[in-house]
């Protein structure tokens, strides 16, 4: 059986309780529930919540160099430490995390396969006790924007044919669900998906107990079934670009693909844009 | 002051932490379905469908008062807290109460500020159940 191609990244729930009391290791979670981490979490893990703590409150964007170094810091985290993601939904949150923090350059950071669904299933001890660490002086040297693709990026990468996954739901992809009556800044004005998109649901790539499919599986679902290629330029995306960083980890990590982007702007961003061009059955 | 006034006063003057431990607290709080309920929870009647997280929602308005039961999965505190706090605030209340409580609670509940706009929509589906489940039964004119 084919082997992940960094397989490296990928670590099991068995490792992280081996890894508790690591000083070299951070474990991170991250949830779609932003009370997840207050019901219990893993010993000695700190919470970073996607939406307040990772993007900024005003513009639609991440937070700034300087409040991620902050925030790391505050986090105990160094720019050496080897930081464990995990979360619910599959590491849906998790792998959003992962790619922001490789966003700002983080190196070493790896995923606890299975998530908090799988440490919770395998009777894995969870404490409600926040841990303090001392703070540290992170720094952010660059900004790795090669795995993000902004909308300009996309129209041109459309217009070249080049491969673009579209991973949410089947009826979001077709537009026959779009609008949020509630809640329309969560939606958008106009639905199906980008011409040329491929629809490939995120959690295709993750097994019931939550852990990620084998590397001849995914093989499977996006080289064989997709014609997806190693050396292909590509570009994933959903409805605000968090289930897509799930799927470009599984292409980038599990896979081994060069090139992959997460557009983050996604389905509202290009949904809602005057004159956008629109594939829809 | 009604109940729900009450609770958009603390809330309000919460601050982040604040806010989570309140809605710690009420997810913990939220008294099970009772037995009569759980075949139609079972057959899957009453789910709220807009909220991703199993919802049940049960609203009978009897003798003038309005009875709420829910039914949420403890792996998603944030909407169970919030479905318990409805409990607390509309459990046993005239249906009027209901409908004059503020249209977009959320907000008035500095949730959307506090926990991020985009968590919002399931909290806001569950409320908006409510209203009409009330109205639908009869109680308000």
């Amino acid at each position: 059986m084919a082997e992940y191609a960094h397989p490296e990244v990928v670590v099991s729930t068995d490792w992280v309780s081996q890894h508790l009391s690591d000083p070299k290791i951070k474990i991170v979670e991250s949830d779609e529930d932003v009370l997840l981490y207050e019901v219990g979490h893993i010993e000695g893990a700190v919470k970073i919540d996607w939406q307040t703590d990772l993007q900024d409150q005003v513009v639609r964007d991440y937070v700034d160099k300087a409040r991620f170094e902050k925030l790391l810091s505050e986090k105990g985290i160094s720019n050496d430490t080897t930081v464990v993601f995990y979360g619910d939904k599959n590491n849906w949150w998790a792998c959003y995390a992962y790619w922001v923090f490789k966003l700002f350059g983080h190196e070493k950071a790896l995923v606890m396969n299975g998530g908090r669904q799988k440490w919770v299933e395998e009777g894995r001890p969870l404490t409600k006790d926040v841990p303090g660490y001392p703070k540290t002086a992170y720094k952010v040297s660059s900004v790795d924007e090669s795995i993000r693709a902004f909308r300009d990026d996309v129209t041109k990468h459309m217009s070249a044919k080049k491969p673009l996954i579209d991973v949410r739901s089947p009826k979001e992809f077709t537009g026959e669900l779009l609008h949020m009556e509630a809640y329309p800044q969560e939606g958008a004005l106009r639905g199906g998906h980008i011409p040329g998109a491929k629809n490939v649901p995120w959690a295709t790539a993750v097994k019931e107990d939550g852990t990620f499919k084998s590397a001849d599986d995914l093989k499977e679902i996006y080289m064989d079934g997709k014609g997806l290629k190693k050396g292909d330029d590509v570009i994933a995306y959903c409805r605000i670009g968090e289930r897509s960083s799930h799927t470009w980890f599984v292409l980038t990590y599990l896979l081994g693909f060069d090139k992959v982007r997460n557009y983050d702007g996604s389905w509202t961003e290009w949904g809602n844009l005057v004159k956008a061009p629109i594939e829809k059955p | 002051m009604s109940r729900i006034e009450d609770i958009i006063g603390q809330f309000q003057g919460a601050d982040y932490q604040e806010t989570l431990a309140m809605l710690l607290d009420y997810s913990e709080a939220l008294p099970p379905l009772p037995d009569e309920y759980r075949d139609a929870r079972d057959a899957g009647f009453n789910r709220v469908p807009e909220c991703e997280t199993p919802v049940y929602i049960f609203i009978d308005v009897r003798d003038g008062k309005v009875r709420i039961h829910a039914d949420v999965p403890e792996e998603s505190p944030t909407v169970r807290g919030f479905v318990s706090l409805l409990v607390d605030a509309f459990e046993g209340v005239a249906p009027e109460e209901i409908e004059s409580a503020p249209e977009n609670l959320i907000h008035s509940l500095s949730l959307d500020r506090k926990l991020g706009t985009r968590r919002m929509f399931g909290l806001s589906a569950v409320y908006n159940r409510i209203r009409s489940e009330v109205r639908r039964a009869g109680g308000v004119n």
